[in-house]
């Protein structure tokens, strides 16, 4: 079983989607892409929505990413940037942002990752699997980006 | 002036709520309600669907519950395919108990970690900054790291079986598609990857310990608080033990009488009824005999503990006599009384998980048996908030024709209402100001029951919920949204 890495990457993408709402699972289909890309390089988890105990996890790695569906209109059809621990709460039990996420394995587990969100401008949020033209673009875009620019950076700080 | 309050959303809930209070014009309660405004109808929709696809299907109810859904729905659907509990094979049985324990063990252990936690630890009136997880984690790291440790230990004993998290799949109609490796074993046992399962005994009686001296420290408040009389209802074994997994159906008066007398579960329509109201899309399931005013139960840790005449493991069994005799009652009807049940069932999970992981027969081979075909098939297993039914009849094509849920939750409804009513006449009526601290009273209510209102009404989509004041004109006056 591999639930607790001991062989782990230099990088952690989280995945927030869900791929049977249409474009909802662009974050899902990025890590898809960029884990056949990036290999070894990156560790990919698939989540609906983050969990508490998902700062665990985080605490393990120097760099994280969170990949998201964006309903917002972006300038480049993606947009990447810094995310700072904070304490944000949400009423539920189980759908909690990065920064809290961050916050607690800061505040639990003494870790302070680099860590980024992705975000990818979705269109259509329906019932059912693939997502529409639009969406398929702006993946593209941000994968290009991801691969040509976002990784070797990292590598280069390492 | 008569005012109407809402709270909207009901918050550390899962699922979306909404709370009316109706003051009168001397501000004192007229009435309350608690709402469940959220509906799907998964009922008719699975409608059509042949029968092997249950069990699957309705896991998609919630993604808090999906391992419940999932094994009573395989409960029901063995009968279909002519297997009874008892005829199902002793490994595919206790894969199944495996992966229940796992799910109640996790389940509570969210509940009590990161949802009621801050309102014992702060205080029911704390400011709303304080009343959640995250003000735990930083003024109680060791609970925090112990909490987010025990859920995700029973969510790898779920994954280890049905291969995820959420979702997972183990149950096939008739048995289980898998069986544990030894390797899958070892990483409960051994310790290396994750604390294994004798530092979730140890942490788990640590946490009984922990409301044994809450108790002692806020007795009349556990006493007091939203107390009300009413019956229990949970499963037990043929000895009159606790049993989760398989049972017989049992419940019992404000007083301990015996009002259901250990039928089976397949007998449940006779017993029980469901009545509705205008005001909300949640049931009231009710024992028939009794009738619809007097005739619903409470069900969940506390039930189980009302119900139960012992537990079959050892030190929950301690911990259970030390809840009774702290009570001194045959049957204990103070709502804040469920933390303290709710952590004596996670030991008892907890002490089951090590039994079974030393049974070799959890690693056998014999994984599915098939009988004489029928029409029917009722699966009734205590999930982590009280007994859930799934009821499925079938075409001679194996369609699925009829599907009846009563939902844990749904069964607590006129309960979280008496609840939310004491709150109202014991906290709100006849107070000049409402504060913010008066009405998490309302939700530490409703919290004590740990509902689950998705799969109560089998709703989708986002869920929060809502505290609306109305006067005697009907003129909402004042409302509060939790939104984040």
């Amino acid at each position: 079983m591999k639930n607790i890495k001991t062989d782990k990457a230099d990088i952690l993408l989280i995945a927030i989607g869900n791929s049977g709402r249409r474009d909802d699972g662009l974050g899902w289909e990025f890590a898809d892409k960029v884990s056949r890309s990036c290999g070894s390089l990156i560790d990919c988890e698939y989540r609906y929505q983050l969990q508490i105990e998902d700062a665990v996890m985080v605490s393990r790695y120097d760099t994280v990413i969170f990949a998201d569906a964006s309903h917002t209109e972006l300038k480049e059809g993606f947009e990447v940037k810094p995310c700072l621990a904070a304490p944000h709460y949400f009423f539920s039990s189980h759908m909690q942002s990065p920064e809290t996420i961050l916050y607690l394995a800061r505040e639990l587990y003494n870790k302070t990752p680099e860590a980024y969100t992705m975000a990818i401008a979705g269109h259509d949020w329906g019932l059912g699997k693939g997502l529409g033209k639009d969406a398929e673009l702006n993946l593209q875009k941000a994968i290009s980006f991801f691969e040509k620019e976002f990784v070797p950076a990292v590598r280069k700080t390492a | 002036m008569n005012r109407k309050i809402t709270i909207d959303p009901v918050t550390r809930v899962e699922g979306h709520g909404r709370v009316t209070i109706h003051l009168d014009e001397y501000g004192q309660v007229k009435d309350s309600f608690f709402h469940i405004v959220e509906f799907r109808g998964f009922e008719r929709f699975i409608q059509g669907h042949p029968y092997w696809e249950a069990p699957v299907l309705v896991q998609r109810l919630c993604g808090i519950c999906p391992v419940s859904h999932h094994l009573a729905a395989a409960k029901a659907i063995d009968q279909i395919v002519g297997i009874d509990p008892k005829d199902l094979s002793p490994t595919a049985t206790k894969l199944r108990r495996l992966m229940h324990f796992g799910q109640v063990f996790q389940s509570h252990a969210l509940h009590f970690f990161y949802l009621a936690s801050p309102d014992l630890l702060f205080g029911v009136d704390a400011p709303v900054e304080k009343r959640n997880v995250v003000a735990v984690a930083v003024e109680n790291r060791e609970l925090a790291i112990k909490g987010i440790t025990m859920r995700k230990f029973g969510q790898e004993v779920i994954k280890a079986v049905a291969g995820k998290k959420i979702h997972g799949i183990l149950a096939v109609p008739g048995g289980v598609h898998k069986t544990l490796t030894e390797n899958e074993r070892e990483y409960f046992l051994d310790g290396k990857n994750i604390e294994n399962i004798d530092t979730m005994i140890e942490w788990s009686q640590a946490m009984v310990e922990f409301m044994k001296n809450y108790h002692e420290q806020h007795r009349k408040f556990l006493d007091d608080f939203a107390f009300f009389p009413s019956g229990h209802l949970g499963m037990v074994n043929k000895q009159g033990g606790l049993d989760l997994y398989d049972g017989l159906l049992r419940a019992v008066d404000s007083e301990g009488n015996r009002i259901l007398d250990d039928i089976s579960t397949d007998l449940y329509q006779d017993y029980f009824s469901e009545a509705v109201a205008q005001w909300s899309y949640m049931k009231f399931p009710y024992l028939k005999k009794v009738g619809r005013e007097n005739g619903w139960n409470r069900v969940g840790p506390l039930a189980r503990m009302n119900v139960c005449d012992f537990i079959t493991t050892p030190l929950a069994e301690k911990a259970r006599q030390e809840f009774i005799a702290f009570t001194g009652k045959r049957v204990n009807n103070s709502t804040m009384y469920s933390h303290w049940a709710r952590l004596i069932e996670v030991l008892h999970c907890a002490e089951e998980i090590k039994i079974l992981l030393h049974d070799p027969e959890l690693m056998g081979n014999d994984l599915v048996r098939k009988g004489t075909p029928r029409s029917k098939g009722i699966g009734i297993i205590e999930a982590p908030r009280g007994t859930l039914t799934h009821h499925y009849e079938v075409d001679e094509k194996g369609m699925i024709t009829k599907c009846n849920l009563i939902v844990s939750t749904t069964h607590n409804n006129d309960a979280m209402n008496a609840a939310v009513k004491w709150v109202a006449n014991n906290v709100i009526s006849r107070k000049g100001h409402i504060t913010d601290g008066m009405l998490n009273q309302v939700e530490v209510a409703i919290r004590a029951y740990d509902p689950c209102l998705s799969c109560a009404t089998q709703a989708m989509g986002k869920m929060p919920l809502k505290a609306e004041l109305y006067n005697y004109n009907g003129e909402l006056i004042d409302e509060k949204y939790k939104n984040g």
